[in-house]
């Protein structure tokens, strides 16, 4: 049970920013994607989605081998993908539990029960300690950015998908909303869930500890490693990734 | 016989309409509201007896809402008035014009002369039934005041006239209604709306038009003056008609006064509509905010020009407009265009416009949550409405616009995904 990255490369209309990315990750393992910005982070995680901005022009992706490479962004969804976006879209007039109902019940076949969903929210709530007047706000309309990861993070949290990307989730946030967020997330790892956390800092990894780490430059992963990786990483700096791959290819 | 100052108008105005010619309204650009297939000589004031209940059509848009009071004209004559709340007086103008003549000649179109173009001239000639509303001083009325404008048969002529006074620190709702069936022919409401909102006074204000599908033309003005430290809120809605031309005018008179209005339109078929609005403050310390929405689908055309006017004295005034428009349809064309004259200093005024489709950045969000484009495209535009329904703080009302909106969109839902998904190629 994994989702699966061959070979992909993926251009937008001026170039290609993604020349062939392999990554596996399984139910139950979390991944950390690490790279300097413009590295093609953001673009894996998108083409993940199906963002039609993003095309594939070699690869596959796949989940529990269904094959989502042209898929709708709405049956990867329906597939269990999930991404808690870096700049989640404004939706006037939609308020946070409207939205999640909504998203809940495109996945099931009888629309949730008023009294469920109301405990379901609750209970995820209470996991990222937000306030219960925060689910009658606008979807991300007016939100600062601390709120804005909360609400991806509420999303994730009341979805339950079985694959996570979560897009430079720590960015913005401080110690506090990090903390919270972290622990949301430690919360909702389990065996049957995969996550691939996208970061930019190791400041995150050390709160949610990931299993494999994977460094990204110029849109290929050329380093992989365990959570030390992370570490060292931190302490070297992306300079010294950049000068180790310029010897190797030398 | 009706008091000379009602007389005296309609001969003058019928003067006017007689050596005016059917107008055609340009704007720089592409922009043309014309009324030449518009057969008016074919249409008549038709007249109906009174009614002992409420059509069907005027029930279903009413819901079982209780009134302070009700009115409903059917074409030329008000077939329908009860009046729930007995500290109210409303009753069909030409009867006010009689029994009420010391209130209705101090305030019967103050704000509206009869020669400033061929269809205020009409609707100043040939206004009948009519309505007239008046809150007395201090009175609170916690259900709405309702007024129907009805026309189920085609090639009808309705010329309407509403007045309405709110007394000093009065406060109320006034809706007004602006329905038809799917005609099979035309018909023309030619309209007038003047309110009063006396000092301290706070009124609620809607205007609902939904002409169904026939061919309805709707060329109206619609005037509110606010007096010192008055508010209201005004809330037109639009939603249906083939063509509107109407001048929608806010005027914060007095200081201290303070207008918010907000409007939503949504055009589909060949439907043409074309509002000019002002925001006019003709005394300083007063405040407004204005917020027009608008959605296009099918061939519809839509031009919504909004003005802020402050003149010469009326200094510290605090104001600011914007206006929105959605494309959802490859064919429609539309327009929104926010304008200033300020002629004193001193003033906050700004206006913001945009002129937009969907957006694709929301909708690829959306679907990420499981929500297919087409689903996604309906919370898009259901939303971008909402802001401008629940400022009609009215259940019942707004529950009729949100399923209207739902039925439209249903009934658009091939053009729209076929248009988003063309734009989707196209990027």
């Amino acid at each position: 049970m994994t989702l699966e990255i061959r070979n992909l490369h993926v251009r937008t209309e001026e170039r290609e920013i993604l020349h062939g990315v392999d990554l596996v990750v399984k139910r139950g393992e979390t991944h950390a994607l690490m790279g300097p910005n413009g590295s093609g982070k953001s673009t894996l995680a998108n083409t993940l989605m199906g963002n039609p901005v993003y095309e594939i022009t070699e690869g596959r992706i796949l989940l529990d081998g269904e094959d989502l490479t042209e898929a709708d962004p709405d049956e990867r969804a329906k597939a269990g993908l999930f991404m808690a976006f870096q700049y989640p879209a404004t939706i006037p007039g939609v308020s946070v539990a409207n939205f999640l109902r909504m998203a809940l019940n495109a996945k099931r076949d009888e629309p949730i029960k008023v009294k469920e969903f109301g405990r379901v929210l609750g209970d995820s709530m209470d996991l990222l300690r937000i306030d219960r007047d925060f689910t009658s706000r606008y979807l991300n309309e007016g939100f600062s950015g601390g709120e804005k990861k909360r609400a991806e993070i509420l999303q994730l949290a009341v979805l339950e998908p079985d694959f996570a990307v979560l897009d430079e989730t720590d960015s913005g946030l401080d110690i506090d909303a990090l903390r919270i967020v972290a622990d949301g997330v430690n919360r909702m790892r389990e065996p049957e869930r995969g996550f691939l956390i996208i970061t930019h800092y190791a400041r995150l990894l050390g709160y949610v500890r990931p299993d494999f780490v994977h460094i990204m430059l110029d849109g290929r992963i050329v380093r992989e490693g365990g959570p030390e990786l992370a570490d060292e990483l931190e302490d070297k700096g992306y300079e010294w990734v950049r000068e180790e791959v310029a010897a190797g290819a030398s | 016989m009706p008091p000379s100052f009602v007389e005296d108008r309609r001969k003058a105005a019928l003067e006017v309409f007689e050596s005016q010619p059917l107008p055609t309204w340009r704007r720089s650009g592409f922009w043309t509201t014309t009324l030449r297939r518009l057969r008016l000589d074919e249409l008549e004031p038709r007249r109906y007896e009174p009614l002992d209940e409420l059509p069907e059509i005027v029930r279903q848009d009413l819901g079982d809402e209780e009134h302070a009071g009700l009115i409903v004209q059917r074409g030329a004559s008000v077939v329908y008035t009860h009046v729930a709340d007995e500290r109210i007086t409303m009753m069909p103008l030409e009867q006010a014009v009689e029994e009420r003549a010391d209130l209705v000649e101090e305030y019967f179109a103050k704000r509206l002369p009869y020669d400033e173009g061929k269809f205020p001239a009409a609707t100043a000639a040939f206004w009948t039934g009519g309505v007239f509303v008046h809150v007395p001083k201090d009175v609170q009325l916690e259900r709405p005041i309702q007024v129907v404008w009805l026309i189920d048969e085609p090639d009808t002529a309705q010329y309407a006239h509403t007045l309405a006074v709110v007394g000093e620190f009065a406060e109320c709702k006034i809706r007004e209604y602006f329905v038809a069936p799917d005609l099979e022919g035309q018909a023309l409401h030619a309209g007038a709306f003047e309110l009063y909102a006396l000092p301290g006074s706070h009124v609620n204000l809607a205007h609902y038009q939904d002409w169904g599908a026939g061919e309805v033309y709707d060329v109206s003005t619609r005037r509110v003056e606010i007096r010192r430290d008055a508010q209201v809120k005004w809330v037109p809605i639009h939603l249906g008609g083939h063509l509107t031309k109407q001048t929608l005018d806010i005027v914060t008179a007095e200081k201290g006064s303070d207008m918010r209005h907000t409007g939503m339109y949504f055009t589909e078929r060949d439907e043409h509509l074309d509002l000019f609005s002002t925001d006019k403050h003709e005394e300083g310390h007063t405040t407004g905010d204005t917020v027009w929405k608008g959605a296009l689908t099918g061939d519809s055309r839509a031009s919504y020009e909004g003005l802020i006017h402050i003149v010469p004295g009326a200094s510290e005034t605090d104001t600011y407009l914007q206006t929105h428009q959605m494309l959802l349809s490859p064919k429609a064309k539309g327009d929104a265009i926010p304008s200033l004259i300020v002629e004193v200093d001193n003033v906050k005024a700004s206006h913001g416009g945009t002129v937009g489709e969907l957006d694709e950045e929301q909708i690829f969000y959306m679907m990420t949550r499981g929500l297919s484009r087409t689903e996604a495209v309906r919370v898009l535009v259901e939303g971008y409405f909402e802001e401008v329904v629940q400022r009609l703080e009215d259940p019942g009302l707004e529950a009729l616009v949100r399923r209207r909106i739902a039925e439209k969109l249903r009934g658009a839902e091939q053009q729209v995904r076929d248009f988003v998904a063309e734009r989707a190629e196209a990027a």
